[in-house]
Order: structure tokens, then C-alpha cells, then sequence
């Protein structure tokens, strides 16, 4: 498989339907990421994770998709593009 | 009870309410089991699109239909999970956009 350079993660809850719908969309544009189901992690997991998540989007609410851009040394056009720099 | 009977249930009591369920029965059907397999774990139905502590009266203002409900489907529409919509917008008449998260259940979980 080709290397995918943006890093997707996906935070979710295993009971609701929104997040499953995101899920199909990634899996069927064949997509690699990470995907945590915060209602089945225990107690303390959940902690952490409530407060990862906060980090990227304040209100906390699933689903939530982060997309981390991955760019290799001093390379001014993908920095621009990710950045939104024209 | 299983999630065939809970929407026709759910169905009269909507139009009880003089609101209506999503016309997307199969998003309808998701939370329905999301909010069945809520009561099995928790034993009670805690909205499955949201993070519940699994201590009722913590959880209180997001047990299905949740306290807000009413407020969200005045303003957008819908409720925060398109359990529960306006008739207007099952026609459409109203742009379908996420609603945005009233609760601070969250702060229940240190994430505040």
C-alpha cells in the first residue's frame, strides 16, 4: 500500500451511529487511522483520552477526526498546502 | 424490548410531542441500539452520541430525550443526535447542520 503522510485518528463512541458513518467513509476511501471507541475504555482511559481529545476540539464530542500532516524536512510547497499559506 | 418495538414506541411518542423522528430510519435505528445497549450497561438510557459517566445523576440531563431536546430542535431543528427532528426539517425546509453540544457533561470526566 502506498505510504499515506497524513496520520488520521478517530475518536468515537461505540453506540452512536455518526461515528459509524465516518468510519465507512474512511474505510471505504481505504484509509489508515487510528480508531478508539472512548465508551470501551476503562475508567481511567477515558480520563486521559477526554483530555487528548479537549486538546483538539474543546467541546469533546464524538465523532471527532484529527488528520495530522506528516512533512519531511524544509519542503515550502507542502507546508504552505497544509498551512493554508498561499 | 427490541429496537423494532422501541421505534414504534418512539414514533407516538414524538407525535405526542408534535415533533418527529428522523426520517433516516437507519441513523434512527443506530441510536436506538446505541440507546438499548446504554440501558443494558448502565441501566438507563443515556444518549448514545455523547459520553456518559455511568452515574445516573451525573448522566440526568442526557438520558433520552435529553434536556435539550426542546431548545435544539427550536434553534436547529434537530436534537443533538437527529434522534428527534421538526417536521420541517424532515422536508427540508431547514439547512441539516451538527448541532452544536449544550451539556458540560464533559466536565464530569476531567476533560474540562
Amino acid at each position: 500500500m502506498e505510504e499515506q503522510d497524513k496520520k488520521v485518528r478517530l475518536y468515537g463512541l461505540s453506540t452512536c451511529p455518526t461515528c459509524k458513518k465516518v468510519k465507512q467513509f474512511l474505510d471505504k476511501h481505504n484509509i489508515r487511522y487510528e480508531h478508539i471507541e472512548v465508551d470501551l475504555l476503562d475508567s481511567g482511559e477515558q480520563w486521559v483520552t477526554s483530555k487528548e481529545l479537549k486538546r483538539y476540539n474543546p467541546e469533546v464530542t464524538y465523532p471527532t477526526m484529527v488528520i495530522e500532516e506528516v512533512i519531511k524536512g524544509f519542503d515550502e510547497e507542502a507546508m504552505k498546502m497544509a498551512l493554508g499559506i498561499k | 424490548m427490541t429496537p423494532e418495538r422501541f421505534y414504534e414506541v418512539l414514533v407516538k411518542y414524538a407525535e405526542s410531542q408534535g415533533i418527529q423522528l428522523n426520517k433516516d430510519k437507519e441513523h434512527v435505528m443506530g441510536i436506538l441500539e446505541g440507546l438499548l445497549k446504554n440501558e443494558s450497561r448502565y441501566s438507563y438510557r443515556s444518549c448514545p452520541c455523547r459520553l456518559a459517566t455511568g452515574i445516573k445523576e451525573k448522566d440526568a440531563d442526557i438520558i433520552c430525550p435529553c434536556i435539550y431536546k426542546d431548545p435544539d430542535i427550536k434553534e436547529y431543528g434537530s436534537c443533538y443526535c437527529g434522534l428527534y427532528v421538526s417536521k420541517e426539517w424532515n422536508e427540508e425546509k431547514i439547512r441539516h447542520i451538527r448541532v452544536p453540544e449544550r451539556s458540560q457533561y464533559n466536565s464530569y470526566k476531567g476533560a474540562a
